[in-house]
């Protein structure tokens, strides 16, 4: 039964791996989106196993865009590199800015993610010098020279780490340990859990993620903006996937970034400026009726119908 | 050298002292009883000695080494484990997960080792089906599930605060027994118990609190018979 | 008592301390000193409903700051319609929103109450959400403002000129601060919500009614945010992303001061506000001065952590 499960996935691995093969350049360019939104999903879903809340992916996105863009302008670096470096310094900055804050956790360390997209946004826009200011920095050229293909298997890579991590700490003890702290801490701390050093690391790895993430989607657009780097989308999307999907889970978050990802192409096209507000409602209507999202629900609806 | 002491450790909680200048000891591998009356601090006692909170005077000494300002986490790796009053059992796992996490981390076993360690204390503690969801668990069993929990660390000191709380006569004479079990397993115990017929029939020794402090010391029939012990209690009889 | 021993106490050393600052900054910067004083005054009169909610009704609504917004456009429809002053507004707000208050209790907040913390960190992110793209929706980021004649008022000291309408959220800022101590400490309706506040449980043995006390505390606070918009329309031009930073900043004074302390919001404003301003008086610097109260929370939160006693 188990191998059976693994052929599945190898068989969903290889048809992803080989999709440029079969569709067109407009709908890769979809996917690519998809599995960036994917991917910033999981890493919210991830922080969230421990019971914490980021609204801050915004900016770690953005500081992983700027960071890889900026390197790879100023310092000659290979983009990919730049990439992974963008991923370094997000990570870093999550460091810094856990040891502060999550010896306070829940709403504080809620609020200061709220404001940290805002607060990198301002930095960014005063040293133009180094960032280009208001207007961004426009990259020599995009990643890939724009080859829609190599930009797919980029961006695919990127999301297949997000999924590996989110399988890591899910199998693995980390899963035992988050699910405690979250939980309650004060069981954890009995079991022998060291609930600030686990908090902090997860908070890390996750934002490195969303830093690898935004660092990829700089290098596809070749552009970096206050404006557009740092946008209420990349925090807004991915949490509203996230809970439509399922919390805790690693498909709840694929499936709400498949289906919100194609909605929103599908509404993009039909109302040109309302799809905030339906991610907007759709985080509300989740949280309200709904909590467990649509691979919870399924999941519990199946539970309920193999015991009777 | 004392197995566990404490020098004057005292802890505040606002203005009030729910643990005033409390100095006492355990021995190695007796089964200590802590008693008092409701409020009289017993569970701040645990809380303190667990690494839950800071004392705000004096110091704990554990196998020698000072403890008083270890983080909770390393207290346990050094054998300090407790149950809780009121059962806080982890959701989202099974039976036998919400065990393996103190064998994870009490000890730090890999994964598989971790398993095979809490399936053995189910069964020394006569737990089945533990692979179930925990919402669907009588009251024994979850007592008896927050013990696997806390044995699953390994302890070398256990406290078990109240676990004969809601159970019948038959279940208490399960449990009088279980701990015995237990402390033949060479682990030394702190019992925590409003119950006196448990306290009579476990324990070699009883510490007795009040408003904080510690009032009366020794074995359970002479502690009983102290009149500062029967005041404090106020008309409750074993 | 010795009069000098009352100057070693810390909280007399703060007070000498401030006044000296306080007339340093009146002949260097006196820019900052009102500026930043009336710019306080409304941080806090935008906070205290804020810390109503969070410690009475024991929830963080990440609307607050939009709330504020729809007072604002509230009162300017009012005005445009039906001709109405925005400070006259404030009445008919404190209604209206006391109602929108009602509607938003019983229809959603009510059911988070029971929930875990952070199902109530995304419902009212997703509210505050909502609610500012239905604003940019219906009104477009346009922003609006209301030609009122009052507002440039002005007075002189010497060369000094400096705007005197602000100083009406110096007021505002006393009346809601009085009102609300009042309320709390000397109202028996005031005295069963800091009950129910600290221990819902408690309050409901002794027969309070905690569910009506959250529900009349939320529509409270939500009134008088309401009303705050109204009297900020009069000054600012709005939209709709107007309100989302005072819910920070908000939420910053909140920690600062403390769950429950009511008059530590208003302290901790004059010294945010008044740092503000002194950051924005330095050109070059100003873009800076946005960081300034999240410096100021990662700080605190910081103090706050080590400070504890208990893990």
């Amino acid at each position: 039964m188990r191998n059976l499960r693994y052929l599945l996935y190898i068989a969903i691995l290889i048809v992803l791996i080989t999709l440029p093969l079969y569709t067109g350049v407009y709908l890769l360019n979809v996917t690519d989106i998809i599995l960036i939104y994917l991917a910033l999903a999981l890493s919210w879903d991830i922080l969230l196993r421990s019971g914490q809340i980021s609204f801050g992916m915004a900016g770690l996105f953005g500081v992983g865009g700027y960071a890889a863009g900026l390197i790879h302008l100023n310092a000659g670096v290979n983009p990919l590199i730049s990439i992974v470096m963008g991923g370094l310094a997000a990570g870093l900055l999550a460091w810094l800015i856990g040891m502060a804050v999550l010896q306070l956790r829940g709403m504080y360390f809620a609020i200061v993610t709220l404001a940290l997209a805002e607060i990198f946004r301002v930095i960014v826009r005063n040293l133009p010098d180094l960032t280009g200011g208001p207007e961004g920095t426009v990259l020599p050229s995009a990643i890939f020279a724009g080859n829609s293909t190599k930009t797919y298997w980029l961006v695919l890579v990127v999301a297949l780490v997000s999924v590996i991590a989110s399988e890591i700490f899910r199998r693995t003890r980390i899963h035992f340990a988050l699910t405690s702290i979250r939980n309650d801490e004060v069981v954890a701390k009995s079991s022998g859990i060291d609930v600030f050093k686990y908090l902090v690391f997860i908070f890390v790895v996750t934002s490195a993620i969303q830093g690898l993430t935004g660092g990829a989607y700089a290098h596809i657009y070749g552009f970096v903006s206050p404006e557009g780097s740092f946008s209420i989308d990349f925090t807004l999307l991915p949490i509203a996937m996230a809970l439509l999907g399922g919390m805790h889970s690693t498909w709840g978050p694929v499936v709400g970034a498949v289906v919100l990802g194609v909605i929103s192409e599908f509404l993009k096209l039909k109302i040109p400026y309302g799809h905030l507000l339906v991610y907007g409602l759709i985080i509300v209507i989740a949280i309200l009726f709904f909590p467990q999202g649509i691979v919870g629900t399924i999941g519990q609806k199946l539970k309920k119908a193999h015991r009777a | 050298m004392p197995f566990l002491k404490t020098e004057n450790l005292t802890r505040h909680f606002g203005g009030i002292a729910a643990l005033n200048h409390v100095s006492m000891e355990f021995r190695e591998h007796e089964i200590l009883g802590i008693i008092g009356p409701n409020g009289a601090g017993k569970t701040t006692f645990i809380n303190v000695i667990a690494g839950i909170y800071l004392p705000t005077e004096g110091k704990m000494y554990f196998n020698g080494q000072n403890i008083s300002d270890l983080p909770a986490h390393k207290r346990c790796r050094l054998g300090i484990a407790r149950t809780f009053q009121l059962v806080r059992p982890l959701q989202g796992l099974s039976l036998l997960e919400n065990v393996m996490v103190g064998s994870l981390f009490g000890k730090g076993f890999g994964q598989r080792e971790a398993r095979e360690k809490a399936i053995a204390l189910c069964e020394f503690l006569e737990l089945s089906d533990i692979s179930r969801d925990i919402t669907r668990m009588t009251a024994l069993e979850i007592k008896k599930m927050e013990i696997a929990h806390a044995l699953a660390t390994q302890p070398k000191l256990l406290f078990l605060d109240e676990v004969m709380a809601g159970l019948n006569s038959d279940e208490t004479m399960e449990m009088i027994a279980l701990v015995r079990r237990i402390h033949s397993r060479g682990i030394t115990i702190g019992i925590v118990e409003h119950v006196m017929r448990v306290i009579k029939e476990l324990t070699h020794r009883v510490v007795v609190l009040d408003w904080g402090e510690v009032i009366a010391e020794g074995p359970y029939e002479e502690v009983s018979n102290d009149p500062m012990v029967i005041t404090a209690y106020l008309g409750e009889e074993a | 008592m010795n009069p000098f021993s009352k100057l070693k106490q810390s909280n007399y050393q703060i007070v000498i301390i401030s006044l000296v600052l306080a007339i340093i900054l009146a002949l260097w910067k006196p820019h900052v000193l009102v500026e930043g004083l009336q710019r306080a005054c409304l941080y806090a009169v935008i906070a205290l409903p804020m810390a109503l909610i969070l410690g009475i009704v024991g929830i963080i609504n990440l609307a607050h700051g939009d709330f504020m917004m729809l007072g604002a456009y509230f009162a300017y429809f009012l005005n445009v319609y039906t001709g109405i002053d925005p400070l006259v507004a404030i009445f008919p707000a404190l209604a209206a929103f006391f109602l929108i208050g009602m509607v938003s209790y019983r229809a959603i907040i009510k059911y988070v109450l029971g929930a875990p913390e952070l199902n109530q960190l995304l419902l009212t992110f997703g509210l505050a959400m909502v609610m500012e793209q239905l604003a940019n929706l219906i009104w477009t980021s346009r922003p609006i403002k209301l030609p009122l004649p009052y507002v440039s008022a002005s007075a002189t000291i010497g060369s000094f000129t400096f705007g005197t309408f602000e100083f009406v959220y110096v007021g505002a800022v006393i009346i809601v601060l009085s009102g609300l101590l009042l309320f709390l400490k000397r109202t028996g309706t005031g005295q069963a919500a800091l009950a129910v506040g600290q221990n819902p449980r408690g309050a409901k043995l002794v027969g309070i009614h905690v569910d009506r006390t959250y529900l009349f505390i939320f529509s409270l606070s939500i009134a008088l945010v309401g009303a705050i918009g109204a009297i900020f329309m009069t000054r600012h031009s709005i939209f709709p992303l107007v309100g989302a930073p005072f819910t920070m900043k908000s939420f910053c004074l909140i920690a600062m001061a403390g769950i429950g302390n009511l008059m530590g919001i208003l302290w901790c404003s004059l010294i945010l506000g008044l740092a503000e301003n002194f950051v924005l008086s330095f050109r070059g610097y100003a873009g800076w001065a946005d960081i300034l109260f999240f410096a100021l929370i990662v700080l605190v939160i910081m103090v706050r952590s080590h400070q504890r006693q208990v893990k």
